[in-house]
């Protein structure tokens, strides 16, 4: 019996020795990094070499490889590997994902990483990596975690925590405050939270085990934190990123993860627009404020006196911390501003509020227009000093000037307030920065020419005025998506100096993509949603006998993009009068996707329950919407997408415009590429929804003759480019039949994992063989 | 959209981009790669079975469902989907009895959301050719209905081995030739994937147009194999892989079943003894003309059968004949693989032992028993059809 034990237990250390074995320990360059998989995709060696280039020479990169590939744990590996092989150079990490799943999603790549390191090293880990997100997310107050919107539970956990609500505690038991912040309070800050990954649920629980607030603990943990994972708007917003990252360490590494649309995070992030209602909300708000004060004044007259004193001091405190490089620096908060004590028109609190009255009676005047305003920066502060007298310097000071106010006023609820808050940022902004804004004010809006319906906007057309903090605060900031080409515009519009700038093709074992430019029916006539013909009987029909071909030729799930709600309305209303619509029904359900969020995941549940049983679906969906953003629909929720024209956004747009004319005069960037950049960028994820890793597979139509243009085909991605050979361009519908069952079948073949080895897929001895490290060279390449 | 029959001319088809197959590859791994791995599941297919002594299912259920839905029309396989199907099926079902003479078979048809059993399961194969002759001018409407299809096999095969007390260890098998993308059910077909997976039935699919997730889950629960056709040659290779029987499940038990060996009388017409007299096997089937004179007798009943093998109508014994069992032995005792060596390392003369042809394939193979050498065609032919080395046979003669 004891024989058989031993065999059977040396047999047990082998197979654990060999499972550590199979993980791979790589050498970048002269690093040592751990890499938690069996295998490596040779794209992602490729990837984390340029990735270690950028960090050495503390630099700004960006870095183009296709979605499914691995990017995320390239990037955590080769940063951790770093951070652990030079800890001083590199001593955080702040990692910025759009959404709440996709956060989770990197917390959850991070701790297979961690486990891995700890079971290699045999050390204890001592790496600390959090996930932060709003209070909604991480709340366990009974009370207030039961709210359903994020301003609720915003407002209430203010009106819990508010220093001066818990100061009233202090005399006043029975004033209700959160117990889970007061013990964090009392106890948290000094002992640090223990070495580990937490991701929400883990923080929670910590909280919960504690009694410590978990949002709190989170935000105050982010600073010695080695790992930060969060979305864009703690560190773009400035409203937030002032709270939340300030103090963030300057030797850290930033990476936005699935960054094509920062430019318009960024954008904004900056913009304000006020609508008649904002307008009237300030107006209360400003009677509340006056009549706090006036109570306040009978009753303690000594506070008031005192914030006056501390506005003449200045913000000294604040310039002094970011002169010493504590704190990023906040765009709405201007480094002048920092060093002149607040004017003394706007000191005094009735001052103030005399002040904002004014302000705000002129901004309704303004509104109270018929016709399209559109004017700069300077020029509004030249009519607002024409008409009511107000300067440009208390303006700057608006923002600043309001906090304080609030806070001397023991105002609890601040949700209540967003009104007046939104006016004091729009003022300041509005007299901080003469380029890069405009103001544009319509009386209605186009479609309801008959309607008034003022609106103000102050839009941001520079996007560089956002992120250019962070750039300038950070040494290496990382920019990376599936789709960033052409990779030469980021930089230009975004307005910094990369050192890498590279996108990565996939090795594939099997063809697994296939784009196809459909430009013809099969009578001949082009298909375009130029906006000439878009409205052709012809056109229309064309595109509908393209769906219902495809309908019958492809299995499961086919998601067809089009380029407006307005387009798909009239397109699906026309199928139906030609009978089309209940030709495609008879091969697959068809669900729309609408404005209303609950309608469209609705559908969306539908449609994959459709695809699931066999039945078969049809997602109808637009460019630019919920769908083409943020849902994958991997294998065979997406065997087809077929995009239905070039997604250009909506020209006539005065924003859109001024902001063109905004690129051409600072940045040198014409219209027409901006325009067809930003289309292809959509373009090109909608069709990437369908591709999301070497074992997926899917056709992608390009249903539109202009797509076989260089102009357009150059701008799309590398990965996708690769495959569109001269035979796939020009095609008619005929063709693209023929071409998408061949494709199908072939791709049904069984394919296993032994068939990618050494092609797409590398153990570490194939990953150090001469050949392929020669191979590896090219799939980079520098833009 | 194009139902109407008119369209069946040949001008107003598609485009068949016959110059495709031929392409050569410059640039591209698809055709390349995707042959490679072709030839390779070829050769894996016996090599696998080489491996150890794998327990079969010999004694196999099979029903197997053809869709006849509209999709059937498409004329990617000459003349038609169907056609060719049906062709292809009656080639199948005599491969399948000549390889599987103690198994049965039955034909499920599905069109316009319903299924209907075309012929219950059975061991003779003529009542199912004839049945796939009169089929091919049925017309194709509709969707096909995967659930209903199931159902009517699951009804058909728990009923025949309740009834006949077939001994557990019967392979039940339901092969499906799909070639719609969607499917009409009445109710969730994962409930009864379910059903499947707890009565051991085995579920393979053959697809006619692309590989639809459905069929994908089903097959997987159920440990069937799924394929997609490249064209008619490759989908009569596919077929042809169910022809040999599947590995039994591991959990069922061992057992004996018996079996008749009746002798084959042949009475004469000058023995005044023998009457002309019906055969068991008439009970049901009135069509042929009755009365015989010799026949097989069951050893155990004196029932009269005139073709073997079949299951006793009156005492339940599976009647069969020396030589079928013979002839499924095969299966147990796979001729073993060839070695495989590239031709540039092979030394000797260059001509195949088999076909006497010229070795001119990138590699030959080699019988590991007799050393003789054979090239690639002949190999397979040797596996799949011969089941015994050429080479092997002269030695063991001479010596």
């Amino acid at each position: 019996m004891i024989p058989k034990l031993c065999y059977f237990l040396k047999l047990l250390v082998f197979i654990i020795l060999n499972n550590l074995i199979l993980k791979l320990k790589l050498n970048i360059d002269g690093l040592l990094v751990y890499f938690p998989y069996d295998y490596i995709y040779p794209e992602q060696y490729s990837y984390m070499l340029e990735l270690k280039r950028t960090l050495d020479a503390k630099g700004h990169g960006v870095l183009e490889m296709p979605s499914g590939t691995g990017k995320t744990i390239s990037l955590l590996s080769l940063i951790v590997a770093y951070q652990k092989a030079y800890p001083l150079e590199v001593t955080k990490l702040v990692y910025c994902s759009r959404t709440v799943p996709e956060i989770e999603k990197v917390v959850e790549e991070l701790r297979k990483l961690m486990d891995y390191y700890t079971k290699q090293t045999e050390a204890k880990n001592d790496f600390l990596a959090l996930a932060l997100s709003s209070r909604k997310n991480l709340c366990i107050h009974p009370e207030v975690s039961a709210l359903r919107f994020g301003k609720e539970v915003d407002g209430k956990c203010h009106s819990l925590t508010a220093s001066y609500i818990r100061a009233q505690h202090h005399s006043n038991p029975s004033q209700p405050v959160c117990q889970f912040y007061e013990e964090f309070d009392a106890v948290g800050r000094q002992v640090p939270i223990p070495p580990g990954i937490y991701n929400l649920d883990d923080l929670k629980d910590f909280g919960r085990r504690k009694g410590w607030c978990p949002y709190f603990l989170a935000r105050y943990a982010i600073l010695h934190a080695n790992i930060v994972v969060y979305s864009y708007h703690y560190l773009l917003d400035p409203k937030i990123a002032d709270l939340v990252s300030k103090e963030l360490a300057k030797k850290s590494v930033v990476v936005f993860d699935e960054a094509h649309n920062i430019d318009n995070v960024c954008i904004d992030s900056m913009s304000v627009n006020i609508t008649r209602r904002t307008l009237d909300r300030c107006q209360t708000n400003v009677e509340t404020l006056q009549n706090t004060i006036s109570r306040i004044k009978e009753t303690d007259a000594a506070k008031l006196r005192e914030e006056y004193s501390r506005l003449v001091e200045g913000l000294k405190e604040a310039n002094v911390a970011r002169e010493t490089d504590m704190y990023l620096s906040n765009p709405v908060l201007p480094d002048e501003i920092l060093q002149e004590a607040v004017p003394g028109s706007i000191r005094t609190a009735e001052h103030f509020v005399g002040f904002m009255k004014r302000f705000l009676e002129y901004l309704k005047a303004r509104l109270r227009i018929h016709h399209v305003v559109q004017e700069s920066a300077p020029q509004f502060l030249k009519d607002i000093y024409e008409k009511v007298c107000i300067d440009r310097k208390p303006l700057r000071f608006c923002a600043e000037r309001l906090r304080s106010l609030l806070r001397t006023l023991e105002i609890a609820d601040i949700a209540d307030f967003s009104a007046i808050t939104l006016i004091s940022h729009f003022a300041t902004l509005v007299s901080t920065y003469s380029k890069g804004f405009t103001i544009i004010i319509e009386p209605f809006e186009d479609r309801t020419p008959t309607i008034a319906n003022p609106v103000l906007h102050f839009s941001c057309m520079d996007p560089s005025i956002a992120i250019k903090p962070v750039f300038g605060r950070f040494q290496s900031v990382i920019i990376t998506s599936g789709t960033l080409s052409p990779l030469d515009i980021y930089p230009r519009i975004l307005d910094f100096r990369p050192v890498t700038v590279a996108s990565f093709t996939m090795t594939l074992a099997r063809t697994c993509l296939c784009p196809l430019i459909v430009g013809r029916g099969n009578d001949q006539v082009a298909m375009t949603s130029k906006f000439e013909t878009r409205e052709d009987f012809a056109v229309i029909r064309n595109y509908g006998n393209l769906l219902l071909e495809m309908s019958a030729i492809v299995p499961d799930g086919i998601v067809a993009f089009f380029t407006s709600y307005i387009y798909m309305e009239n397109i699906v209303a026309s199928w139906y009068e030609q009978g089309i619509l209940e030709n495609i029904q008879r091969n697959k359900l068809i669900f729309i996707e609408t404005q209303d969020a609950a309608e469209t995941s609705m559908a969306l549940e539908k449609y994959q329950e459709a695809c699931e049983n066999g039945r078969g679906a049809i997602l109808l969906s637009v460019a630019r919407g919920k769908v083409s953003e943020g849902i994958d629909f991997v294998h065979h929720y997406g065997r087809a997408v077929i995009m239905f024209g070039v997604p250009y956004v909506y020209t006539q747009s005065r924003i859109l415009k001024a902001r063109l004319e905004y690129l051409r005069d600072q940045f040198q960037i014409r219209e027409n590429d901006f325009l067809t950049f930003d289309a292809m960028r959509h373009a090109a994820q909608c069709v990437g929804r369908a591709i999301r890793g070497k074992t997926d597979y899917g056709l992608m139509i390009f249903a539109d003759k202009r797509y076989a243009r260089a102009d357009k085909r150059g701008k799309l991605p590398r990965w996708i480019q690769e495959h569109l050979t001269d035979g796939s361009l020009n095609l008619t519908i005929d063709e693209t039949v023929q071409l998408g069952k061949h494709f199908l079948r072939q791709m049904a073949q069984p394919f296993r994992q032994e068939d990618q080895l050494g092609l797409s897929l590398l153990t570490l001895e194939q990953l150090q063989s001469e050949d392929m490290l020669q191979k590896i060279a090219q799939i980079a390449q520098q833009a | 959209m194009d139902e109407e029959p008119e369209r069946a001319k040949r001008w107003e088809g598609g485009y068949e981009r016959t110059w495709e197959v031929l392409k050569e590859d410059e640039s591209g791994s698809l055709k390349a790669s995707v042959e490679d791995i072709l030839f390779q599941a070829k050769r894996k297919r016996y090599m696998s079975e080489g491996h150890g002594q794998v327990r079969l299912g010999m004694m196999r259920h099979l029903f197997v469902i053809i869709d006849s839905s509209r999709s059937m029309e498409d004329q990617d396989l000459r003349p038609n989907r169907l056609t060719s199907t049906l062709k292809l099926m009656e080639f199948f079902v005599e491969e399948y009895f000549d390889q599987n003479p103690i198994s049965q078979i039955g034909i499920i048809t599905t069109k316009n959301k319903r299924a209907e059993k075309l012929t219950d399961l059975a061991g003779n194969p003529k009542k199912h050719l004839a049945a796939l002759k009169k089929a091919v001018d049925s017309t194709c409407v509709g969707e096909p209905s995967l659930y209903n299809s199931l159902n009517v096999a699951i009804t058909g095969l728990v009923l025949t081995i309740y009834t006949l007390h077939m001994p557990a260890h019967t392979s039940k098998e339901i092969l499906v030739i799909f070639s719609s993308l969607t499917t009409c059910d009445p109710a969730n077909i994962y409930e009864l994937i379910k059903t499947l997976n707890a009565l051991k039935i085995r579920v393979s699919v053959i697809g006619l147009s692309a590989e639809v997730r459905v069929c994908t889950i089903l097959t997987r629960e159920t440990g069937g194999s799924y394929n997609v056709i490249l064209d008619e040659s490759h989908f009569k290779e596919l077929l042809m892989l169910h022809v040999k029987p599947p590995p039994a499940s591991s959990s069922s038990e061992c057992s004996l079943i018996r079996m008749g060996f009746p002798q084959h009388v042949i009475a004469s017409m000058s023995d005044q003894d023998a009457k002309p007299s019906f055969s068991m096997s008439h009970l049901d089937s009135t069509g042929e003309p009755g009365l015989t004179l010799g026949g097989y007798y069951c050893p155990q009943c004196r029932a009269k059968y005139t073709e073997l093998p079949v299951e006793c109508k009156v005492c339940g014994l599976t009647l069969v004949s020396a030589p079928h069992l013979a002839r499924s032995f095969h299966h147990l005792f796979p001729l073993e693989a060839f070695q495989e060596t590239p031709l540039e390392e092979y030394e000797g003369e260059r001509f195949c032992e088999a076909c006497q042809g010229e070795l001119k394939d990138k590699s030959v193979f080699t019988c590991l028993a007799c050393k003789k050498v054979f090239c690639v065609e002949c190999d397979l032919f040797i596996h799949d059809t011969l089941h015994c080395c050429p080479g092997c046979m002269q030695t063991d003669r001479t010596s």
